[in-house]
């Protein structure tokens, strides 16, 4: 009923016991892959063979061919740690780690099972768990405790977004303020000559949201050119291949469905006092 | 003096203008302020935590800081010899294990588990009931308030406990202990789970005749350096490393990410900053030119004409920084919160962290902002030529 796929990818973490020993002969030594990081720090290449050992003194080596070197699979709990990893298959990492406990053969941290029903999941767990006491078993997928993390991170980053959303929104009151400020005197005129309050009120609303669009689309453009630099440099720096900037439609548009209201709402704020003033007091003739 | 009071009669002039710009100043400020304490906080917090447990050098088998790693062997033997040397008040043998709380028609309670030999010091503050004492009938067991809480049992009750020893062994024999204190525990978070028993009943519950264990806890007398030192020296074979070490290596892994978004952050809002203040007063001095000339044409000197801008950015930037400082305040205990729910973080480690230092780099930072940020206004009202903007103020 469950279908079982072989647990076979193991780490080394006897990385410090590693040096290159030969590259030119054939050897008879199994594969193992070595992640870029660490054929770069230990200046390895495709094809020498190295020895590998589970004890910090370097005792009891084996030997192992380098088949290829692999990209480890980003993760950002490990962000900053240099990935130092070799990939080998489990009977490799069993004969490399067993001590003289007979157990030591039969051991493996984890089992990875992959399901034929996913629906079973939960009763599966459950099953399993009964079945063999000590067993830890859970599922791969929608784990939550692998994500809160990143949850955590988002809240954080939603506040300072909140944050920054009220000092901009003040930046902007500021600034209508002083531009609202220069245009007085033809506000004034517009109202001596015959314009109604609501038509100056459309034409500054119509003004507000040409601006607010115009800003919003271009702080989108601004960040999607960004967008690159910045994931290129946090990438160069943690040495990860992890996606540190994503802009996606969804955040454009939220982006923009909280920055033009705002953008109108601080031309309408700082236009209303001109509005209710009388024509003869804003031209201050 | 009166150039500080025309600069306050100039902003006053426009209240609201003024109040807006602080108030963007002071919205700044404060991110700029927790993104300060946020730069260093967790490196502050996590040396604190690590000073306060009262052990200052930790020993272990590999470079690896912390438990549950490769223990050291003959960890008892270890102990007495490091203990013995001079510099070194007293060193502790802990061992780490996890564990399952065993009750009848109820779900299995996950913990975490320490082992360790009597001592002086002792990296938990008990909060009621007794510490561990000899007996192995049951052994004692001293627990947090979350686990307490979970078994629900009074002090003095027995539970009945498997402990997970060894990753590659076969799961072990539930056995029974008894709670006798309830303990705090300096590295718990919120939801942990955590019990510890002296090093022998784990051993026993182990079922392990290996004399191992994780690290030694040291506690030197005469400074951890030279402690170090002395270990190094006895024991060429263990690695010491002091409280500051580890937070080094911390500082430079653990934590990083925090830094960098603090970096981020603070560049940011320090450019918003300038630009606020550089808009602010230059739109001002723009709607001032004819006034500015005409005060030239009185007799103000260009210095005082600039000085006065300046004074204006300085005082926008000095009201604005010190709302900043509350309202960062408590922006940082919403902040904290917030990233406080992450696993895995101890109870008593805080992301900000107030230290004098945030406070001199928040006004350096500000004060230079200003600067800058005035520097372009100035330029204007210095260069004005008087006539020609008196002339084109009239005609216009």
């Amino acid at each position: 009923m469950i279908g079982r796929r072989a647990a076979i990818a193991a780490l080394c973490a006897a990385v410090a016991a590693l040096s290159s020993v030969a590259s030119s002969a054939p050897s008879p030594a199994p594969d193992i892959l070595v992640s870029r990081q660490l054929l770069e720090s230990q200046q390895l290449q495709v094809g020498d063979v190295v020895s590998l050992s589970s004890d910090t003194s370097g005792a009891n080596p084996r030997s192992f061919r380098i088949a290829g070197q692999y990209e480890p699979t980003p993760d950002p709990m490990r962000l900053g740690a240099v990935r130092l990893e070799v990939r080998m298959h489990l009977p490799d990492v069993v004969g490399l780690t067993a001590q003289s406990d007979p157990l030591d053969a039969e051991s493996v941290d984890a089992i990875n099972v992959v399901l034929a029903n996913d629906d079973e999941a939960r009763a599966t767990v459950r099953r399993l768990m009964t079945a063999v006491p000590g067993t830890l078993a859970e599922r791969t997928g929608n784990d939550e405790r692998r994500a809160a993390p990143f949850v955590v991170l988002e809240r954080f980053h939603l506040a300072i977004a909140i944050v920054t959303v009220i000092a901009s929104s003040v930046f902007l009151l500021a600034l209508m303020l002083m531009l609202v400020e220069e245009r007085r005197a033809t506000v004034g005129m517009l109202r001596l000559i015959g314009f109604r309050r609501s038509r100056i009120l459309q034409h500054v609303l119509a003004e507000g949201v040409v601006i607010a669009i115009t800003g919003a689309l271009f702080g989108v453009v601004l960040s999607v050119v960004l967008e690159g630099g910045i994931n290129r440099f946090f990438q160069w720096r943690y040495d990860t291949a992890l996606v540190f900037v994503h802009i996606t439609p969804g955040v454009a548009l939220r982006s923009v469905t909280v920055a033009v209201p705002l953008g109108v709402a601080a031309i309408f704020a700082s236009s209303w006092s001109l509005l209710r003033g009388e024509g003869i007091s804003l031209t201050r003739r | 003096m009166r150039a500080l009071i025309f600069a306050v009669r100039s902003l006053v002039r426009q209240p609201g203008r003024t109040a807006l710009g602080i108030i963007g100043i002071a919205a700044v400020g404060a991110l700029l302020f927790d993104m300060l304490l946020l730069s260093r906080g967790l490196v502050v917090s996590f040396r604190d935590l690590l000073d306060s447990v009262g052990f200052d050098v930790r020993v272990t088998a590999t470079d690896s800081p912390l438990p549950g790693g490769i223990r050291l062997t003959d960890a008892t033997g270890a102990a007495a010899q490091i203990a013995r040397l001079p510099g070194v008040a007293e060193a502790v043998p802990m061992r780490t294990a996890t564990g399952e709380v065993w009750q009848t028609g109820r779900p299995v309670i996950g913990l975490m588990l320490t082992g360790m030999d009597p001592g002086a010091r002792r990296p938990w503050t008990l909060i009621t009931g007794a510490d561990l004492g000899p007996s192995l009938a049951p052994p004692d067991l001293v627990v947090n308030q979350s686990l307490m809480d979970e078994v629900g049992g009074a002090l003095g009750s027995e539970v009945t406990l498997r402990t997970g020893c060894d990753s590659s062994r076969a799961a072990l024999a539930p056995r029974t202990f008894r709670i006798v204190g309830i303990a705090q525990f300096p590295f718990d978070d919120e939801a942990q789970r955590t019990a510890v028993m002296t090093r022998t009943a784990l051993r026993e519950a182990c079922g392990d005749d290996k004399d191992e264990a994780d690290m030694l806890m040291v506690a030197s007398s005469g400074g951890a350096g030279a402690a170090v030192a002395a270990i190094r020296a006895a024991r060429p074979d263990l690695v010491p490393v002091t409280n500051e070490q580890i937070v080094a290596r911390m500082q430079t892994q653990g934590f990083t990410y925090f830094r960098q978004i603090s970096a981020v952050l603070s560049t940011i809002t320090l450019l918003f900053g300038f630009l606020l203040i550089t808009v602010l007063l230059t739109v001002s001095v723009n709607q001032r030119l004819a006034e500015i000339a005409a005060l030239r044409a009185l007799g103000f000197s260009r210095g005082r004409a600039a000085a006065d801008v300046l004074l204006q950015g300085a005082m926008l930037v000095g009201a604005g920084g010190i709302l900043a400082l509350p309202l960062g305040f408590a922006l940082s205990l919403w902040l904290d919160q917030i990233l406080k729910a992450m696993p895995g973080i101890p109870a008593s480690m805080h992301f900000f962290v107030f230290e004098p230092r945030a406070l001199v780099l928040h006004a350096a930072l500000l004060v230079t902002t200003a600067l800058l940020a005035s520097a372009y206004p100035m330029w204007l009202v210095a260069r004005l030529p008087i006539a020609t903007t008196l002339r084109n103020e009239v005609v216009g």
